[in-house]
């Protein structure tokens, strides 16, 4: 909830800028109107790049993997034994 | 599979980061600079700041649209 209450509070301040810049007209007006679209594509690259960096920095354990390969091949194993004993024991 | 994976990640980072680079520039910048620098040899007209951030989000969305639509008949044709 604070998230949102965050996110809103940024996105009113933001809208709050725009429109205080296109009433000043401190920048010429067909620059003001690019803002938006600025801000838009600036969230794009934003969430590109959270991405690209959990992509990068993606948790991945070898050792682990390792370990547990062995595990299955021991209990696969164990399996086999225990059926063969119900068979022939 | 890993390092594929860490190469992926590292070229999204870098074309976003030259994505915000060169469109910072571009809107916010390039406006102050004066209209004959040569700076403005590198970069389109203002317009093209509007009409290809929309057209790569309208390309996008038509993307999304047929990927979902595919996936929904995909899945009732396994129900069928």
């Amino acid at each position: 909830m604070k998230h949102v209450v965050k996110i809103l509070t940024l996105l009113v301040a933001i809208t709050a800028l725009w429109f205080g810049l296109l009433q000043t007209s401190v920048i010429p007006r067909s620059h003001t109107w690019l803002l938006p679209i600025y801000f838009i594509v600036s969230l794009g690259c934003y969430g590109l790049l959270m991405v690209g960096i959990g992509l990068m920095y993606f948790p991945t354990c070898p050792q682990e993997a390792l370990l547990l390969q062995q595990d299955l091949k021991h209990s696969q194993f164990q399996t086999q034994c225990r059926h063969w004993e119900g068979n022939f024991g | 599979m890993e390092l594929a994976d860490r190469i992926v990640g590292f070229l999204l980072s870098f074309i976003s980061l030259s994505t915000f680079t060169y469109y910072t520039f571009w809107v916010i910048i390039l406006p102050f600079v004066d209209s004959d620098h040569f700076i403005h040899q590198y970069f389109l007209p203002q317009e093209y700041a509007i009409f290809i951030p929309v057209f790569a989000g309208v390309v996008l969305l038509c993307f999304l649209c047929i990927f979902i639509g595919f996936v929904i008949l995909k899945s009732k044709k396994k129900k069928a």
